[in-house]
């Protein structure tokens, strides 16, 4: 088993409000996250490991989501008619 | 002419009665054996053998009587196990403010038992609704815990740290005071629609019988 207690509340949400000021940067740069690199190490520093691969998920996930929204959901081009 | 349509309107009088008094009976059969079935589901269902977090053994049996909103979740849960907690706390807060409402047992189980232990439980319930009671066990008991609600659980691979989160179905379980599932919540519900529900629920209940 880990030896690592899991995050308190205080802790939690220091990561989730690091992890949102990364966003929130990455939203105002068009997801350029050369632009956010400050912000990104301060969130990999806030939150555990394992959370920063959970929410880098996430985002790539919402981002997706946005997408089918915004612009509908495109099958993969076939190679063959219909 | 007269006596004869009198004697035939009786007739299918007693007739009429006589059916209506056998549908009755099939129907008191039918709801007899549907409340048998129930009782002994309730008994087979659902049930776990746990241990909270002053190492007392807990069994659903535990809880006849009461009514229960379960959640499966893990303290090492990044963002989810926390948005939900924090929901099923409000909706027992919003529940308890009606007097005349049965209370309510807020119970967590942990589908991480490597690492939630009951101090672990403990700990991270303190931030969570007072009477959250917290269950562990060895891996085989929360395994079939899980199973026994049908909750998908799956541990994701370790890092350098041996740090991992558990991936598993995100949902609040209602459990009636007879031992009954009555409903499920997904994590779409907001708290106010929760203790909505759960009211609803509360006021059509009807215990089974002995």
């Amino acid at each position: 088993a880990a030896g690592m207690a899991a995050p308190t509340m205080e802790e939690r949400k220091a990561c989730w409000g690091a992890r949102d000021e990364f966003w929130r940067c990455l939203d105002s740069h068009g997801d350029d996250a050369a632009q956010c690199e400050k912000l990104r190490r301060a969130f990999e520093a806030r939150c555990p490991q394992q959370w920063v691969k959970h929410f880098d998920k996430r985002r790539d996930f919402l981002k997706y989501k946005k997408m089918l929204e915004t612009e509908g959901y495109r099958p993969p081009e076939a190679a063959g008619k219909s | 002419l007269r006596r004869r349509v009198a004697v035939a309107g009786a007739v299918a009088g007693a007739v009429a009665a006589g059916w209506l008094y056998l549908r009755q009976q099939k129907e008191r059969q039918q709801r007899s054996r549907r409340l048998r079935d129930l009782r002994a589901l309730a008994l087979g269902q659902g049930d776990f053998e746990l241990r909270d977090v002053s190492g007392t053994p807990r069994r659903k049996a535990d809880f006849l009587g009461r009514w229960v909103l379960l959640y499966f979740g893990f303290t090492h849960c990044p963002d989810v196990c926390p948005e939900e907690l924090e929901k099923l706390s409000r909706a027992v807060q919003l529940l308890e403010r009606d007097a005349a409402l049965p209370p309510l047992q807020p119970l967590f189980v942990t589908v991480d038992p490597e690492r939630d232990d009951a101090a672990a439980l403990a700990r991270y319930l303190r931030d969570f609704h007072p009477r959250f009671v917290g269950l562990t066990g060895t891996p085989e008991q929360v395994r079939a815990a899980a199973a026994a609600f049908r909750v998908y659980v799956s541990a994701g691979p370790r890092d350098a740290d041996g740090d991992y989160v558990v991936d598993h179905s995100v949902l609040t379980f209602l459990v009636d005071p007879d031992g009954l599932l009555r409903d499920y919540y997904s994590r779409s519900r907001t708290a106010e629609e929760m203790a909505q529900s759960v009211r609803g629920h509360m006021d059509t209940y009807e215990p089974l019988p002995p």
